[in-house]
Parts: C-alpha cells; structure tokens; sequence
C-alpha cells in the first residue's frame, strides 16, 4: 500500500488549496455569526469540480478516484475557513450523488447527476428522525405502495442542506414490523406534492450548513424515484454512510493541519517570560501531540481511498478513521486554543469556531459510540 | 434443505461467528430478532444467498421475520424459491 499522493492528486490538492486560499475566502465571522450559506460559494466549488469529483465523466462529473476525492477534500479544508460550507457539499456528494450514482437506474442517473455535479442543484439526506437516531433503521415514516406511486408519511429530523437543497435522498419504511429489510430509498425532489421544510434549527457550529426538518405529509412519490431494490434501502443508506464517514472528515485532516501551521506560527512570535512560548515544553508538547495526532490519523483516511480504489469494502476501517480523526480533531482544537491562550478564546481568532465545527464530527454520520460498536461488531464481539 | 442448512451454518459461522461451535448454531437458533444478525450482516447474507441461488427475495419475503430469522425458516425459504 502506497498512501503517498501521485503527481496528478498531489496538482488537484495544490489547485485546490490555492482555490480555496482566493476564491472560498469571504468574511467568515459575520456569516458564522448570522449563520449563512453562500450559495455563491457552492457556485464556485462546482465550477472548480468539487461536487463532480467520484461523478464520471459521462454524467458531468470529473471521475476522479477515491484517493483523489480525498485529497481535494483535504486541501480545501486547508484552505477554506468555511467547514460549514465543507460539511453541507460532503453531505451532498455522500449521502445524496453517490448513493445516486452506485444505486440510481441509468434514468435517474441521467436526470439527476449533471445537475448535482454543476451547481445547478443541491442534495440532501433524510434518514434521522424524532425517535430514530442511532437506531435509524427503527424510522416510522411509511411508504405506501399507490399504483405507480409511493405515499410517504412522517418527519425527517436534522436534515442538512435540507432549506436549499432541490433534492432528497429519503428513506421509508414499508412497515415497521419488516425491520431493517422494510426499508427503502427514494429520491425526493422538492416540488413533489406533500414535501415541507418545517423548522430550522440552530446548531453550535457549522453554522454555514443549513438544516431543518422535514415533513412529508401524503407526499407522492412517483415509483420511477424508488432508489434502489424495494425493501433494500438500508444497503444504500449503509452504503452511503461507509462513503461518508470514509470522506467527510478529509477535510477536517486540512483545518488540523492548518492549526498546527498557526499554533507552530504563534508559538514562535508570541513571547513570555522573555521567550517565545514555543521554548516552553509544555506548549510545545501540546503542539507535538497535535502532530501526533494529525500524522496517525491521514494514513487511515487515505488507507480508505486505498482500499475503495481496489474494489474493497471499508466498513471497519472507515469506523475506524470516523472515531479517532472526529476524536482528535476535537483535541486538537481544544489544544489549539490553549497554546493561543486567551486570544484563542476570542471570536477573532477563528479558533473557537473551529472547536465548534469539531465538536458535531463525533455526531454525524453516527456518533462515536456507534462507531465502536460497528467495529466490536466487525471483530466479532 | 438439508444441503441449503448445511451452506448456511458454514456461511455464517465464518462470516459472522468465528470461534464458535457449529453445534451451538442450530436450525431454530433466532438470528435476526437476537441481534446476532445486525443490518450490516442480514444484508450481506440476503445477497450473497441470492447471488450463490441465483434466486431473488422480494421485499415481503426478505421482510418476514419467520422466513429470516432461523436457519431452518431460510433454508426453507431458499428450496422453495430455488424450485
Ligand atoms: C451536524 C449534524 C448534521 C447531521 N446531518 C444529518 C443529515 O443530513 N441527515 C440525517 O438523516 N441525519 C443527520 N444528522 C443526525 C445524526 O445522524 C444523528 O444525530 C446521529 O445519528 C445520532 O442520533 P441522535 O442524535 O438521535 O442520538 P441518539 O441516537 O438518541 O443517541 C444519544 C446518545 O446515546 C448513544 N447511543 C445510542 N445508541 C447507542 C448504542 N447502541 N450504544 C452505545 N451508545 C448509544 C449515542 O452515541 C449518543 O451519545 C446530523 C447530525 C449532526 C450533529
């Protein structure tokens, strides 16, 4: 296994942290603050082809590899301050393209994907609800076959890019008494009759990523939008759930090894006690540690395009990177601060925010816990 | 049947509980609603049933906790969809 970037990834990552460096460079405060998406951002992402990336060619995209998808992510979280705007484009390509893509019939695929590779449309996912988290397969939204439609009832909870997404990938049950195998997969859009956004909700970050709820109240689902088998929607949410855990914390590898840039920066300008508090070893440890972690954490990620590249499944190994790169990107953001001391503390320095951001990486795409227990699982405990 | 049975506790033994012995797996050992078949490996061993039987389950017949539950209600399931 070779993990280091050929020259065709290692030119996408330096195009891509020099994109975000001067096109994805905007007054992140004030619209952290207000809790702002850009939609002239996503704009740009799409015509630099961040959202076409796993996409082949033939439906708009750029048909790069896994490895390379990860390395542009990588390099934008680098460069680009706004991780909400990350977040919401990773839960768009993941959660919504890909399963598009490995899933979808050639129509879907045709209808659907050139839109969401160019900007032109934007993608959400709907599994989580009220009383189904963790146990998401436990979901009581019900679909009911009509004729050749499909009549969904019930409400889909934190749903990311939910307000200005134009397309849903939501899952429904048959009937609950079915399980795991009464679930199925639709691709909803927007101005289907029943669908609406119900309440907005506020997070502590991410702000940028829009999220609501929504409701689907007698929402006709043409059969034509079934994605996938009928009863088999948790192999698509499965999947696409392996594919977001694998890729979605590829940019978080960047914003960590930006504030190790910073950190290493102001550890040597800032003096105390007549020194430059990286003299200190305790402040420099701190750094180390980060380091450390940032180090011991990429090879998993990239172990993942690996292993995807070749055909491979990556249940275990993408709980695996999910559960330590989350963990220690909330580490290293904490660590980050207390090397700037009180000004990391301050709003201005842009690293609370980053705290923040950190913090829901333990949450999404299946919290910490669930990762365990995945790999307990794998393990055959 | 009994060649159907004899696959599916060499399948699931390796795949799914290694270390333990055959003679714990029975035919009405419950799989499914025990938790020892979480969604993960319940999809994997429907596909793989289907691609090995070249047979396919439609959502009613996968869905029915009778019919995936045991290894006798899948066995019985396979034969007779395998004619
Ligand atoms: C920023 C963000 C974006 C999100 N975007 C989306 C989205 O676009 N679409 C979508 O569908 N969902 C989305 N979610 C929802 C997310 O998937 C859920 O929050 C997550 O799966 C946990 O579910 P829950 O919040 O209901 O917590 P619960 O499942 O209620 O869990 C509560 C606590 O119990 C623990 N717990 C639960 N079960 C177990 C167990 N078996 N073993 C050990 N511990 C357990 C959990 O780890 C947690 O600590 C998003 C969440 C966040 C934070």
């Amino acid at each position: 296994m070779d993990f280091s970037l050929t020259p065709e990834q290692q030119e996408w990552q330096t195009a891509a942290i020099e994109f975000a460096k001067t096109s994805l460079a905007d007054d992140m405060i004030a619209r952290d603050h207000k809790g702002e998406f850009s939609r002239d951002l996503w704009q740009k992402c799409a015509d630099f082809g961040v959202q076409g990336l796993p996409v082949p060619e033939k439906y708009g995209g750029n048909g790069a590899d896994v490895s390379t998808a990860i390395a542009v992510m990588e390099g934008l979280g680098y460069g680009c301050k706004d991780a909400g705007l990350l977040f919401s484009i990773n839960a768009h390509l993941w959660t919504n393209s890909v399963p598009i893509l490995l899933y979808g019939t050639e129509e879907q695929k045709q209808k659907y994907l050139p839109g969401l590779c160019n900007g032109a449309l934007i993608g959400a996912n709907g599994a989580s609800e009220p009383e189904s988290g963790s146990d998401v397969f436990a979901m009581k939204t019900k679909a009911v076959k009509k004729g050749d439609r499909y009549i969904l009832n019930g409400t889909k909870m934190f749903v990311t890019n939910a307000q200005v997404s134009d397309l849903i990938v939501a899952y429904a049950t048959l009937d609950e008494k079915m399980g795991v195998l009464g679930i199925c997969g639709f691709i909803i859009e927007k101005g289907f009759p029943g669908v609406s956004i119900s309440k907005k909700i506020d997070k502590m970050g991410l702000r940028t990523s829009p999220m609501a709820e929504i409701v689907f109240e007698n929402c006709e689902v043409p059969a034509a939008n079934l994605l996938g088998r009928e009863g088999r929607g948790a192999e698509v949410f499965n999947c696409s759930m392996e594919w977001e855990r694998s890729c979605i914390l590829a940019s978080c590898l960047g914003t960590m090894r930006r504030q190790i840039d910073k950190c290493v920066e102001y550890a040597r300008m800032r003096k105390q006690f007549g020194k430059p508090i990286g003299k200190f070893q305790s402040v420099a440890n701190r750094i180390v540690d980060m380091k450390v972690r940032l180090e011991t954490a990429r090879p998993l990620v990239y172990k993942i395009g690996w292993l995807k590249d070749h055909g491979k499944s990556a249940v275990a190994e993408a709980a695996m990177a999910k559960l330590y790169l989350s963990e220690s990107f909330v580490k290293s953001s904490l660590d980050a601060i207390q090397v700037y001391g009180g000004y990391g503390y301050m709003t201005e320095c842009e690293l609370e925010r980053d705290l923040r951001d950190a913090v829901g990486s333990q949450l999404y795409s299946g919290t910490s816990e669930i990762q365990r227990n995945i790999i307990a699982s794998m393990m055959g405990l | 049947m009994s060649d159907v049975k004899e696959y599916l506790r060499d399948y699931i033994l390796q795949e799914f509980l290694p270390g333990e012995s055959r003679e714990n797996l029975t035919d009405d050992l419950p799989l499914r609603t025990s938790g020892i078949l979480n969604s993960i490996k319940l999809l994997q061993l429907i596909g793989h049933l289907e691609e090995k039987y070249g047979i396919a389950f439609d959502a009613h017949e996968a869905g029915n906790v009778a019919n995936f539950d045991t290894i006798e209600g899948m066995a019985s399931l396979v034969s007779s969809k395998k004619g």
